[in-house]
């Protein structure tokens, strides 16, 4: 199978890569930095890993610099992994327009505009595919700072939901993988203390694990899992 | 073109167990004449749009057979 996975170069993008790979599957990863994690994980699958360094808050030209120059019609597509995302932490009061715009352009409006060539791909293959966007816990928990990230992350499930609904008739599926927090650079500007307190509104009080997370994206997308469609699965430790 | 474009739209209505249309002819609206839902059409886009390198969709929606070839000829 052919998977588009987004933000590959680190942390989780990292892991789901590697997750794939393992089961056999060709991935076409896509991050803005080419990370020497990433090319370790090329030399070991040569020939079943490709990468294009895309900036991602560019939403206009995703046709010409996805689709055009790397995941052309010829490559029939089974799945898409909207990973990506970019945090802005601030209280609602500092709120900044400007960041605002270019988390959306990342989080939101790009992921939408792979989405829309994503399911043309499966529409000239007629592919019953599978598309995950990881979402976060803050959606759904609320925590000091988060408001402008968790906002963006809620479209991304509604547009999930929706997403599923109206494709499901050609057999598209579209999940939403809501991690709990986890040890990867996008939380690398808490304290020590922060990431205590955290952990602690866990069930399972520690943070989330990233492999975890990785084989669910991959479960998500396999046949597997035929009968999920327009659901948001919580990886989060039981943040309950 | 506009055989290649018949081509396209008899292939999604044989899909659909309809039966093929003979010719195209520019008033032929796609919906109500040659019987093309929302998803057909979007099927349609994609299938011209690797044929042809345009989307026929791009700035709004098309109506009928003489604008998608009004289009193409571009």
């Amino acid at each position: 199978m052919n998977y588009l996975v987004t933000g590959c170069s680190r942390g989780v993008g990292l892991e789901i890569c590697r997750v794939l790979l393992s089961e056999g599957h060709d991935v076409y990863g896509i991050a803005r930095s080419h990370s020497e994690e990433f090319k370790l994980l090329e030399c070991d699958y040569d020939g079943k890993l490709f990468f294009k360094s895309i900036d991602l808050s560019d939403c206009e030209n995703v046709r010409k610099n996805v689709f055009r120059e790397f995941v052309h019609n010829g490559i029939q597509l089974h799945g898409y992994v909207n990973n990506a995302a970019m945090a802005y932490d601030d209280i609602v009061t500092n709120l900044n327009l400007g960041k605002l715009r270019q988390m959306y352009a990342v989080n939101v409006f790009t992921p939408m505009m792979i989405t829309k060539y994503v399911l043309r791909n499966m529409l000239l293959h007629h592919t019953q595919g599978s598309i995950v966007h990881i979402s976060s816990v803050s959606v759904h928990t609320g925590y000091k700072g988060l408001a402008m990230y968790a906002s963006s992350k809620g479209a991304l499930e509604a547009f999930s939901k929706d997403t599923a609904r109206e494709w499901g008739e050609r057999g598209v599926r579209s999940n939403v993988v809501v991690p709990g927090f986890m040890e990867t650079q996008m939380s690398s500007s808490l304290t020590a203390e922060q990431k205590d307190r955290i952990y602690k509104r866990t069930s399972l009080k520690a943070a989330t694990d990233v492999h975890s997370v990785a084989e669910t994206v991959a479960f998500l997308l396999s046949e597997k899992a035929c009968s999920i469609t327009g659901q948001n699965i919580c990886v989060d430790n039981g943040t309950i | 073109m506009k055989n290649k474009l018949l081509v396209i739209i008899n292939d999604i209505r044989r899909a659909k167990n309809q039966p093929v249309v003979d010719d195209l002819h520019e008033n032929d609206n796609l919906r109500s004449d040659l019987g093309l839902t929302s998803f057909d059409l979007a099927e349609l886009t994609v299938r011209v749009e690797d044929e042809f390198d345009i989307d026929i969709f791009e700035d709004g929606l098309v109506n009928t057979v003489g604008e998608i070839l009004k289009k193409l000829e571009k």
